[in-house]
């Protein structure tokens, strides 16, 4: 069985040189979820209609700008994939009725942040897998409530400072795995991307685009204003989360899990953490050994399981 | 009562100047508010945050419209009029700019007939910038008269607790300099009297016709049209490509541009849209040859025929 995947994206050069999404935005000058949309919005193209849970990137579309080429609808923040639905509904009804040409179809998109996607609008995603609704999730995590003031989510990562866990342990909780979340509802794809990895992106972005059903883009978004730090880095945390294998690079498909890039020498997650300004009570005043080892224990435990 | 505005850049500490400002007051058996303008404030975008100190209690709400006191601690601010740095200034009001250049030259330029002042700095490096704010706190506590060298210390030992000793110290440092080099227009800043509602004249009521959903309702009908938004006003510095480096690989620091502001032209140059770039330097931690720096956006204005120039010579 020969199931070398088919993509036109085999290198960076193979990448889009000239980008689709409008700039001018209002998204913080480095900011990672942006980076990693432009780069799906490439793929993914202009016949497309976005459904936005509020959140940072509602800030996209203030009226009367917008950067995208094809519809953008707003939601609450619980009600996103309940907005694609109707959306896609609407859509349906006009194709049935021939008041609509095949060719014209969109493909409706639900962008939202990790507040929406691992916790408020949970309950009407999972509806909308039961229902196995025809539209693409994309969420860009940065692992707090951003637009805000960076309060915990449920995608906050354990020990992590924000503004409502500011003590010398911060965040108690642990993060939610969306992936397996939305992966035990056994929908058409799932998998995590990363914007400092676009070519692992784009063949993820390609292949859910040649798919139909309920699909889920995960995308790890570095935020230097959440993150606390320089603007500049967003890239390279982004690399270290991969090298680091805090952030695994997988896809859900046809029940089974790949993972799509492997970390060859997993460095220490030391390397990912001290970057970051949200961690710095780990290092300073002194190095809080017993935390750091437990981080480096839940990665090490994640990667022992993991049989390629 | 003392009104008290700061204009900045997200980044540069805005928020935590005045919140020092406002303890420090408070230190001295003032009451006090202080308050970012909440809303889409973003790293590099203009923002501003503003203090309100009186003996008595302060009725007035709200963003300051008739300020005592405006510092505006990024001078490219100042001409942008969507900052809204000069709104409310009036004769009565001082004005201090982070500056090396003349007041003279301000106050000629923005054509002001107040006080202006300014600060001289000596031009921060990209990773300092977090500093701005704190050299507004030190000043404005100078120009009130109100707070004493000792008292400020205090505040900002109190506001940046969760620090590290470093960066209390080096903001202790940055304060107390800005608070020394006021010292010749110490208490210049005038308190005002609170503004009375007694003679409020309500706005005349307007009756707007009825219009059909499709043409009242918020729908936009442009395409990317975005891009009409000049974000690139929210840089401090520039990233600059050295064509002589760049290997032309063209995609990387276009695919990295979290705003998509590099974008690669037929003779397979990279493009940088300074309309848009933020200034975030994502481009220049990742460019694999080193090809592209970083420079001050005021020199940029200076040097940008020559810098932005693109050699014929295609490889």
């Amino acid at each position: 069985m020969n199931d070398k995947p088919v993509t036109l994206y085999r290198h960076m050069k193979d990448l889009p040189s000239t980008h689709l999404l409008g700039s001018g935005t209002a998204m913080c000058s480095g900011c990672g979820g942006l980076e990693a949309l432009h780069e799906i919005y490439d793929i993914i193209g202009e016949k497309s209609l976005y459904v936005n849970a509020a959140g940072c990137m509602t800030l996209l579309s203030v009226y009367p700008f917008t950067p995208f080429r094809g519809s953008w609808l707003y939601t609450a923040m619980a009600s996103a994939a309940a907005g694609a639905q109707g959306v896609r509904d609407a859509l349906d009804i006009l194709l049935e009725k021939k008041q609509m040409k095949a060719d014209e179809d969109m493909q409706v998109v639900v962008l939202s942040g990790d507040g929406s996607a691992y916790g408020m609008g949970l309950s009407a995603t999972s509806s909308a897998m039961e229902r196995n609704l025809d539209f693409i999730y994309i969420c860009y995590d940065n692992e707090g409530y951003g637009n805000t003031g960076q309060q915990y989510s449920g995608a906050t990562p354990h020990a992590a400072r924000t503004s409502t866990s500011k003590g010398s342990s911060g965040f108690r909780g642990f993060k939610k795995d969306l992936f397996s979340i939305w992966a035990a509802h056994k929908p058409t794809y799932v998998a995590t991307v990363i914007g400092s990895e676009p070519v692992d992106l784009a063949r993820k972005i390609e292949k859910a685009m040649q798919l139909k059903g309920p699909r889920l883009i995960l995308a790890l978004s570095p935020c230097p204003t959440g993150w606390d730090y320089d603007p500049q880095d967003s890239v390279e945390i982004g690399k270290l989360a991969v090298k680091t294998g805090i952030w695994p690079l997988k896809e859900y498909v046809d029940g089974k899990v790949r993972h799509t890039k492997l970390p060859k020498q997993r460095l220490s997650v030391d390397e990912y953490l001290k970057r970051q300004g949200r961690f710095n009570h780990l290092y300073q005043p002194d190095r809080n050994d017993k935390l750091i080892n437990e981080i480096q224990i839940d990665v090490d435990d994640y990667w022992s399981e993991v049989v390629e | 009562m003392y009104r008290i505005r700061f204009h900045g850049r997200g980044g540069q500490g805005m928020k935590t100047a005045s919140r020092i400002l406002g303890t420090a007051f408070f230190l001295e058996g003032y009451e006090v508010q202080d308050a970012p303008r909440y809303g889409a404030e973003r790293r590099g975008a203009p923002i501003f945050a503003y203090v309100r100190a009186a003996k008595q209690t302060i009725h007035e709400r709200g963003v300051i419209q008739q300020p005592d006191l405006v510092i505006i601690a990024d001078e490219s601010l100042a001409s942008v009029s969507s900052a809204g740095t000069l709104i409310g200034i009036d004769k009565h009001c001082v004005l201090l700019i982070v500056s090396n250049e003349s007041p003279e030259s301000w106050k000629h330029r923005l054509n002001l007939d107040c006080t202006v002042l300014t600060l001289a700095y000596e031009q921060l490096d990209i990773h300092q910038i977090s500093y701005a704010g704190i050299v507004c706190t030190g000043a404005a506590a100078r120009l009130t008269g109100i707070i004493s060298n000792e008292t400020l210390q205090r505040a900002i030992k109190q506001e940046l607790a969760a620090f590290d000793e470093s960066v209390v110290a080096n903001n202790l440092h940055q304060a107390l300099d800005a608070y020394k080099k006021m010292a010749e227009h110490e208490a210049c800043v005038q308190k005002s009297q609170e503004i009375s509602a007694d003679n409020y004249q309500a706005p005349e009521w307007i009756t707007l016709p009825f219009d059909d959903a499709n043409i009242s309702a918020p729908a936009i009908h442009a395409s990317a049209n975005s891009v009409q938004i000049k974000t690139g006003l929210w840089r401090s510095f520039r990233p600059v490509i050295d064509y002589q480096h760049c290997k032309h690989c063209w995609w990387i620091c276009s695919t990295y541009c979290p705003d998509g502001a590099i974008n690669v032209d037929d003779s397979g140059q990279p493009q940088i849209d300074y309309d848009h770039c933020k200034g975030c330097m994502v481009c220049v931690a990742q460019c694999p040859s080193h090809a592209i720096s970083i420079i001050p956006e005021q020199q940029a204005e200076v040097a940008a025929p020559e810098v932005t120039a693109i050699p014929g010579d295609k490889r």
